[in-house]
């Protein structure tokens, strides 16, 4: 590298300018290296939190608590702990069927509703554009003002502690920002092919299916995401609305390591590193849709 | 497509998302207002009361211990969050080998469960069990208090926080220079202006609605930490390392004071709706741009 810099100068000496391009490109160099080395450097300090957690789950319990920075004697056996004692299936198999029921309602409705004010054409327009409004209110709401009504409106409607206390608030929340990406999207797509389509004769459902859908699938899988990582991680409705064991979420499942493993603190960092391996799993295999969704959710406003 | 936007048809698209959005969003808001107004605790049938829950929380010293703590979060968060996030976009920018998998990995920690985020933090910061004061003790430093104490709590939350967001705002940060034109940069770098000057005086003047949305979102974030303090600390000692969300819980569903805990939750919508609504005049001034 520092070859190559040092021969810049004498390779570009017969242009007309030659001094300050090459000074310029050799602190451009220069400048690179040290942003590369830092960045590297910041990344790792990013990442050390959670390389501590996995290392210490290989600790026992009494070296945590006397040297947990003595790292030469790990071992297995939080593990055997933390995945006999941790309902690992059962709060994988709830989350999931959470996930996959209120995220396909959630999505489907919200789409529905995003191509009629962006497609269809309503006999007063003032209605959908204030329709519109009226949804994407819903982005200033807190979810903690709706935790207390929420939990009266499922005790009233008696499915309290069921999965479909928590299915409802997962949907309604959901809709605002599915709205708003997706409404995004369907303004910017050009409707020619649409019409093209309806001139064949294609109906409603048909229009849908075999047009409209195929060409907004990035926007849907940007929406599938971020719904599935937002009930991966949803704490509070959880919290409130579940009061069976055996309908214990990934989060809740958690929350209950402090007490359940109040003195075994390397079961706790075995448990937890067994929830946060399968995140850091599927969110490797998607970061480049995510980090794409975010930018389009974050720039389009 | 006119013939097929009948009647019928637009109510069966527009009316299950109008129909949930109301009854899950719109309608608890409205309720959640009206309790706030009455004595309720659970159970029995509602007294109202007023203004007397707001007039309380005004008197109580655990609701303004709860918003210094959120105003700290907010305030230290900011100044080291935006600055610092834009300096990685800047510095990831660069072609590098790996850059892309530094970025990724940057934005890890903002997609882990914030209840998760707290667990692990819990045994870098706690004085007994944490690493950090281990490793303090280890140079020979003094050991905080990081969290759990009176005075250092809020500032350890918005250290986890800053954490869990850098990676966060980076990206937007670096969307942002992406659409940069870079024939500008290109004409004030042929006109002299290099390094710090063509960032303070070319780049940072080009990317301030990315600047305006970063800030907004973290702001918003900061209103809604919640399972950091409830994990950390869980509020204590006696309630002082409370946020507004940690407190409002613990109003409503450990103290079962549900008409104070409702006043709250108002409160703190106000204050997100302020800030949101800040947010959406940002917005509509870029778009008449």
């Amino acid at each position: 590298m520092s070859s190559a810099v040092q021969t810049a100068p004498t390779a570009t000496t017969p242009t007309p300018t030659p001094v300050p391009t090459a000074a310029r490109e050799r602190r451009r160099r220069k400048g690179g290296i040290i942003a590369a080395v830092a960045a590297y450097l910041i990344t790792f300090l990013v990442l050390l939190p959670i390389v501590w957690i996995v290392l210490l789950s290989f600790q026992s319990s009494s070296k945590i608590l006397s040297n947990p920075l003595d790292l030469s004697s790990l071992s297995l056996t939080n593990y055997v702990h933390a995945l006999t004692s941790l309902p690992l299936a059962q709060m994988y198999g709830n989350t999931i069927l959470l996930a996959v029921v209120s995220v396909t309602i959630g999505t489907a409705i919200s789409f529905m509703v995003s191509f009629a004010l962006t497609r269809m054409i309503f006999r007063r327009r003032r209605v959908q554009s204030a329709l519109r409004f009226y949804l994407l209110a819903g982005l200033a709401v807190p979810v903690y003002i709706l935790l207390f009504p929420v939990y009266r409106l499922d005790l009233a409607i008696g499915v309290f502690g069921s999965y479909a206390a928590l299915i409802i608030p997962y949907v309604g929340v959901s809709i605002p920002f599915n709205t708003l990406l997706l409404t995004g999207f369907l303004r910017d797509l050009p409707s020619e092919i649409e019409e093209a389509a309806i001139i064949d004769g294609a109906g409603l459902s048909r229009l849908i299916w075999s047009v409209v859908l195929p060409v907004m699938r990035p926007v849907i899988a940007t929406v599938l995401i971020f719904n599935v990582v937002y009930v991966f991680n949803e704490f509070p409705f959880a919290s409130i609305l579940i009061n069976n064991p055996d309908m214990v979420t990934v989060s809740l499942a958690v929350s209950q390591f402090q007490g359940q493993y109040s003195i075994d603190y390397g079961g706790m960092m075995a448990a937890a590193t067994l929830v946060l391996i399968p995140q850091l799993v599927i969110y490797a295999i998607f970061q480049k849709q995510v980090i794409a969704g975010m930018t389009v959710g974050a720039v389009k406003g | 497509m006119v013939w097929l936007s009948s009647r019928w048809r637009i109510a069966l698209m527009v009316a299950p998302a109008i129909i949930v959005f109301t009854g899950l969003i719109v309608y608890p808001v409205i309720y959640s207002a009206g309790y706030s107004l009455t004595d309720f605790a659970g159970f029995g049938d509602p007294v109202f009361v007023g203004l007397k829950n707001y007039i309380d929380l005004w008197n109580d010293p655990f609701f303004w211990s709860s918003l210094r703590n959120t105003l700290i979060i907010l305030v230290v968060s900011i100044v080291v969050l935006v600055p610092s996030s834009f300096g990685l976009a800047l510095l990831l920018r660069r072609r590098f080998p790996g850059g892309g998998a530094l970025r990724a990995l940057v934005f890890a920690p903002a997609i882990i469960a914030p209840i998760l985020i707290g667990l692990i933090w819990v045994f870098i910061l706690d004085p007994k069990i944490g690493m950090l004061n281990h490793f303090l003790g280890w140079l020979g430093l003094p050991q905080p208090e990081w969290i759990g104490g009176n005075v250092l709590t809020p500032y350890s939350v918005a250290l986890v926080f800053i954490w869990s967001s850098v990676g966060f705002a980076m990206t937007i940060f670096y969307a942002g220079l992406q659409q940069l034109p870079g024939d500008v940069i290109e004409a004030s770098s042929l006109d002299g202006a290099s390094g710090w000057k063509q960032l303070l005086y070319v780049t940072v003047p080009l990317m301030k609605e990315s600047f305006a949305i970063a800030s907004v979102l973290l702001i918003t974030n900061v209103f809604k930490i919640f399972e950091l303090v409830y994990v950390l600390t869980n509020g204590g000692p006696v309630h002082r390392s409370e946020t507004l969300v940690s407190y409002m819980y613990f109003i409503t569903f450990t103290n079962q004071q549900y008409g104070s805990g409702m006043a709250l939750a108002v409160i703190i919508t106000v204050l997100g709706a302020v800030v949101s609504l800040a947010y959406l005049l940002v917005l509509r001034g870029r778009k008449s741009e």
